[in-house]
């Protein structure tokens, strides 16, 4: 840290646009090496400093003082008049935006989250799916297009792959977006080259550049597909797509990463459905691929644990197909595998949840009757496009807390017996159609206008 | 919307608010030359006069007005322009000062791009991500790459320059260790694949010549220790370079060329070197080399496995000659302690200089089972061996001595297959120690039954077991006969009987003698009295396995005890009433088997300093016409003479093939138990399976005959305990 260029012991004065500033060289140090003000006071800056002189900034000292505080406190107060973009801003030309975004809001909590935007859509079509950047942002998939947007929720350029449909989308870190997209009907060039449109990509979220493509080779023949679901491996740096080909070529792509080169594929074994599924998802503790095809896309519910070692084998499945089908019937239509990794969580179109144990085959689902629970008894239709539009109910986990969408609310339950612990209604978006849990923000995809509601945790009170 | 003219304005308008947003282009042209400048200053270590947060601030513009690029671009140029004239600098420094110049201006660079990414940071965070270029620092270690390592005048003169400095350490110079730590620093900080490419793999290459050169050159001319030490030293310095300049990661490569070049290219010549390879190592216990053989050798392929098998076949050898070299036979005992002292010596090798590696051990113990059962006389000698520890050997031995030599003769014991015969002889010399009261120590005995329980089972010791009852019983029958009748003997002769349980005993049935008189009496005393308390048992005497304590005077009124057999005993007494008698006479007065009379007369008459009789003719062996006298002039210092029967410790070649012959007949039950319990479990088997099954349950006693097993096959199909198929002639079936 600078030797020199300190007012009296440790002291330092700053001239922020005209605005004088006292404060200590271990206050701007906190901020870090790698920042402006870091690197101002370091040694190799103030080999000829006068050590009583000032150091001149040539910016705004409203902003300055807000990110001193900051510096000094660890806490973000934005008073009255300061309008968030602009001290971002500043705090961009600082080196100090990640801790603003650090200070803004608390450890996710879902009990604790409080709406913090309601984000309205603009693309028509329905949105399919809602998924958090680690870093705060998020990217919204509807039609052909991904909308991308910052963690200030300003939007940046959209993503295509080919404009064609997209299934899925994946943030590999905060720069990086994957896109699973279906191939359009129609395009018959089924001889690869990735004419068919389709696939899966990997764009920079910053700029929305396609970085480069995932492509899929059957007996080394490279094929057009169609992707559905996507999952990421992170200790292995891998990626895994539901596939599904023109020529019956169903299965499970897995890629690195990094490169983009095909590193395996899992060709749907008979009483499997693997090549359109609903949701993937990597359990590290096992080592496994849980493969979730679900009601209504398909007449039955397959839950499928892929193990991807030496011998490619699939080590756990459960379907309710050859159930007796009636309307009445409670349908899985969505799956989640608890963050123990020892057992899976679905729930049907009435919202009840049910539980599988993933550490036996051949076990039945243990139904949780808590449909009252929601204070309305809702009649949902089979068929889709019944009266009122509605939504199918999804599942996640995240922080030892389990979170279900049921029409337009999300419960919270909390603890070992999954108690519901907290409900959230948002913004009046009508259903919800997706959502997803990342960069300690909950972002809820409503089925009107495809606005998207922001939940956050608010920074721990003062007292 | 009539006239061309209002929509044309609109249109100048919206040009106008274009140029409105661009930035002059000169206002970037006049930034980038400031910022050109600084870096320039700063690689002129002139930093001094430039102001941070005005270029920091002139970066930012650049960016923020769209000349990220610019900006970019003319960064790269810059430092590019500037590394091309450090590397003439570098280029022109003098033999050894070229690796001082070239770190110092990797200092210098690194010290410039820290500050040049200073004013760039804004560049870094913002312009570098979205438009996908390297961020600053990275930029400068890859053209730092790219101009000065790869240049054509650095490249190969900087690899030179390393490996000779290292090859002059090998060769005992000092070098500038701090240099070389800094320069292998910088190549690793430039990534590993430089470091690996443009050092490592050379390095590894002129490693691999020096050494395969050197240890050619060693092996000609040094002995194995020798050779050894200087591998094991090439070693610790080629790891301690790593420690010292290297990266961590070069231990493993550098180890592993030392090992193949120095070890496992010479191994079997090692191993095998004449005067001073393994064998020799191991026949004058030199630990330490043999030590450092094992750590070297662990470390290569194969190495391990070497010296085992090389290990192994010397033992076989040593040991096939000890157990077969006639003149070692000679002396049971010494013949046991060889072998002991043969294990105690590379138990301790394998713990020292092995450090107790299990294979080296697994080895022994199958060398050693090898060759001791390559004698069938080895129970025999291990069995005597206890025999001469339990008798005498053990005076004045601690407990814990005695429980390490038992000890140590268990694991003689579990090497041998024959264990049966070996059992055989044990009861043999146990039930001669006990009769003979020549035991030392109880407990010793007992220590080593339960020894043998634990590593065999009940069944092997119970009758050894049963000994112990008889020989306690018969003392307190003693103890009570003496009580109840002391009035009933009066002043005859004390009896001293011990109760043999039949089959408990190795006793050969042989007729008992006639005893005298005196004796007969108290004889029959205690046969009424046993039976009359024991009904329906049935005594015989064993007069061929007694002893008696006799006094005898003689000539001129001297009085000595004599410790004498049984047999000894009557013939003896007989010379109560007569001075002479011959060979007949005796034999027919007192009907003991003429091969013991003989043994037993030769005893009295022939052995010097005890020849309480005289014979005529004299000489060394007993005929049946000689004629025996009582010697008068017998004389001896000792008041207690021990007359001693002549027998042979060791049995004798006849007597080996009875003992072997009644083992032979012992195991025909046995291996028909065998067999019954493994048919009547499996019901059909073929003949070869049988022959596994019952080797593989008899193996704990010893090893069968496949042909014994057949006979015994053969024998229960006589008596129709089993069947031939009658289709498959090579199943047999269960009769139940």
């Amino acid at each position: 840290m600078g030797m020199a260029a300190k007012t009296g012991r440790g002291r330092v004065r700053l001239n922020v646009g005209g605005r004088v500033f006292e404060t200590t060289a271990d206050t701007l140090a906190s901020a870090g090496r790698d920042t402006m003000l870091g690197a101002m006071l370091d040694a190799s800056w103030n080999a000829g400093h006068d050590p009583d002189a000032e150091y001149f900034i040539d910016r705004d000292p409203a902003c300055f003082a807000v990110l001193l505080d900051l510096l000094r406190t660890g806490t973000l107060h934005l008073p009255p008049g300061l309008p968030e973009p602009t001290l971002c801003r500043e705090a961009l030309y600082y080196g100090l935006l990640d801790r603003v975004r650090a200070a803004r809001a608390g450890e996710f909590d879902g009990d604790r989250l409080r709406l913090a935007a309601s984000v309205p859509g603009r693309a028509p079509g329905d949105g399919t799916a809602v998924r958090a950047a680690p870093d705060g942002g998020c990217c919204v998939a509807h039609g052909g297009a991904v909308r991308v947007y910052n963690w200030l929720l300003e939007e940046r350029r959209p993503v295509y792959l080919d404009h064609a449909p997209v299934n899925d989308a994946a943030y590999l870190d905060a720069a990086t977006l994957l896109v699973a997209a279906r191939e359009r009907p129609g395009n018959r060039r089924s001889d690869g080259g990735g004419g068919g449109g389709g696939g899966v990509a990997a764009f920079s979220a910053l700029t929305g550049d396609l970085r480069h493509r995932f492509r899929v080779a059957h007996w080394r023949q490279p094929r057009s597909f169609t992707a559905g679901a996507l999952e990421l491996d992170a200790s292995s740096n891998r990626v895994f797509a539901s596939c599904k080909g023109r020529l019956n070529e169903y299965g499970v792509g897995v890629w690195d990463c990094a490169t983009g080169e095909q590193a395996d594929f899992f060709y749907e074994p008979p009483g499997c459905a693997l090549g359109d599924a609903d949701k993937l998802q990597w359990l590290d503790a096992t080592s496994t691929l849980m493969v979730a095809t679900m009601f209504p896309r398909t007449d039955a519910s397959f839950l499928t644990l892929l193990d991807f070692r030496d011998d490619k084998s699939v080590v756990w499945s459960w379907t309710d197909a050859g159930t007796p089908a009636s309307l009445e019937e409670k349908r899985a239509v969505h799956a989640v595998v608890l963050e123990d990794g020892r057992s899976v969580c679905v729930v049907n179109q009435y919202d009840d949840l049910g539980f599988l144990d993933l550490r036996k085959n051949a076990g039945g689902v243990r139904w949780s009757s808590r449909s009252k629970l929601a204070g309305k008894k809702k009649k949902v239709a089979a068929a889709r496009g019944y009266e009122e539009e509605t939504c199918y109910p999804k599942l996640a986990a995240h922080g030892g807390q389990l979170f279900a969408s049921t029409n337009d609310t999300i419960s919270v339950f909390s603890g070992p017996d999954h108690v519901l612990t907290s409900t959230l209604r948002g913004s009046g978006g009508g259903a919800i159609c997706d959502f997803s849990i990342g960069g300690d923000r909950l972002f809820a995809l409503h089925n009107e206008e495809n606005v998207f509601d922001v939940w956050e945790t608010p920074p721990p009170a003062i007292i | 919307m009539s006239g061309g003219g209002p929509p044309r304005k609109r249109n100048f308008k919206i040009e106008a608010f274009k140029h409105r947003v661009e930035l002059d282009p000169k206002y970037a042209e006049r930034t980038w030359k400031v910022l050109e400048h600084a870096i320039h200053e700063i690689y002129n270590h002139n930093a001094s006069g430039l102001s941070f947060e005005e270029l920091y601030r002139s970066a930012y513009n650049m960016v923020l007005h769209k000349y990220g690029e610019k900006l970019y671009d003319g960064l790269k140029n810059t430092m590019t322009w500037r590394l091309k004239e450090i590397s003439k600098s570098i280029e022109a420094a003098q033999g050894g000062l070229f690796l001082e110049e070239l770190n110092a201006k990797w200092m210098d660079h690194n010290k410039a791009l820290q500050m040049i990414r200073d004013i760039l940071m804004y560049m870094d965070r913002t312009y570098v991500p979205t438009s996908h270029r390297t961020p600053v620092h990275e930029l400068g270690l890859n053209l730092w790459r790219d101009h000065i390592i790869h240049s054509p005048m650095i490249h190969s003169r900087l690899l030179d320059t390393l490996l000779d400095l290292i090859h002059r350490e090998r060769m005992g110079e000092v070098i500038n260790r701090g240099l070389m730590r800094s320069i292998t620093k910088m190549l690793m900080d430039l990534g590993p694949a430089v470091y690996q490419d443009d050092f490592e793999k050379p390095f590894l290459e002129v490693s691999a010549s020096f050494y395969s050169g050197e240890s050619q050159e060693f092996i000609e001319c040094c002995d194995c220790g020798n050779y050894l030490k200087k591998a094991e030293r090439r070693l610790n310095e080629e790891m301690e370079r790593v420690s010292h300049y290297l990266d961590a990661g070069s231990e493993a490569k550098i180890t592993s060329v030392v090992e193949k070049e120095m070890i496992a290219n010479h191994m079997h010549r090692l191993v095998h070197m004449e005067n001073s390879g393994l064998v020799n190592m191991l026949i004058d216990d030199k630990y330490e080399d043999l030590g450092r053989m094992y750590a070297l050798f662990r470390r290569v392929p194969d190495g391990l496995s070497t010296l085992r098998d090389v290990m192994t076949s010397y033992l076989r050898e040593t040991g096939k000659q000890l157990v077969t070299d006639p003149e070692r036979l000679k002396d049971p005992v010494e013949f046991v302690q060889r072998l002991l002292n043969e294990k105690d010596k590379h138990d301790k090798i394998i713990s020292v200089a092995f450090g107790n590696d299990k294979t080296f051990q697994n080895a022994l113990n199958s060398s050693f089972e090898y060759f001791i059962n390559l004698n069938n006389r080895s129970p025999e000698f291990i069995s005597l061996y206890v025999d001469d520890k339990l008798r005498k050997g053990l005076k004045g031995a601690t407990e814990e001595d005695v429980e390490v030599i038992l000890d140590k003769v268990m694991m003689l014991f579990r090497y041998l297959q024959e264990k049966d015969v070996f059992e055989k002889y044990y009861k043999q010399h146990l039930a001669k120690r006990l009769l003979s009261g020549k035991t030392v120590s109880d407990d010793a005995e007992r220590s080593m039954i339960v020894k043998l329980k634990t590593e065999c089972g009940y069944q092997f010791t119970s009758k050894l077991e049963g000994m112990f009852t008889d020989m306690k019983t018969s003392q307190d029958t003693m103890q009570d006969f003496y009580a109840k009748k002391a009035e009933e003997l009066g002043d005859g002769p004390t009896l001293d009987v011990h109760i043999l349980t039949t089959g408990s005993w190795p006793t050969q049935p042989s007729p008992p003698c006639n005893l005298p008189p005196e004796i007969l009496t108290v004889c029959e005393k205690f046969r009424a009295y046993y039976l009359g308390t024991h009904s329906g048992r049935r005594l015989t005497w064993q007069t061929n396995m007694g002893t008696a304590d006799i006094k005898a005077t003689f000539g001129k009124g001297q009085k000595h005890e004599l410790n004498v057999s049984t047999y000894q005993m009557c013939v003896l007494m007989l010379f109560n009433s007569a001075d002479g008698l011959t060979y007949k006479e005796i034999e027919q007065a007192t009907e003991i088997p003429a091969s013991d009379l003989k043994r037993c007369l030769q005893s009295l008459a022939c052995v010097k300093g005890k020849n309480v009789l005289r014979k005529e003719p004299m000489s060394k062996d007993i005929s049946e016409d000689d004629t025996f006298y009582f010697n008068d002039k017998f004389t001896s210092k000792l008041v207690k003479v021990k007359i001693g029967t002549v027998v042979a410790q060791k049995e004798s070649e006849p007597e080996k093939q009875e003992t072997r012959q009644r083992v032979e007949e012992d195991r025909k039950p046995q291996i028909e138990a065998a067999i019954v319990r493994i048919m009547k479990s499996r019901r059909v088997l073929d003949h070869n399976s049988i022959v596994s099954e019952v080797t593989k349950q008899l193996q704990a006693r010893f090893l069968p005959n496949p042909v014994v097993i057949k006979k015994r096959i053969e024998s229960l199909i006589e008596r129709e305990f089993l069947e031939r198929d009658k289709v498959d002639r090579k199943l047999y079936r269960y009769l139940a």
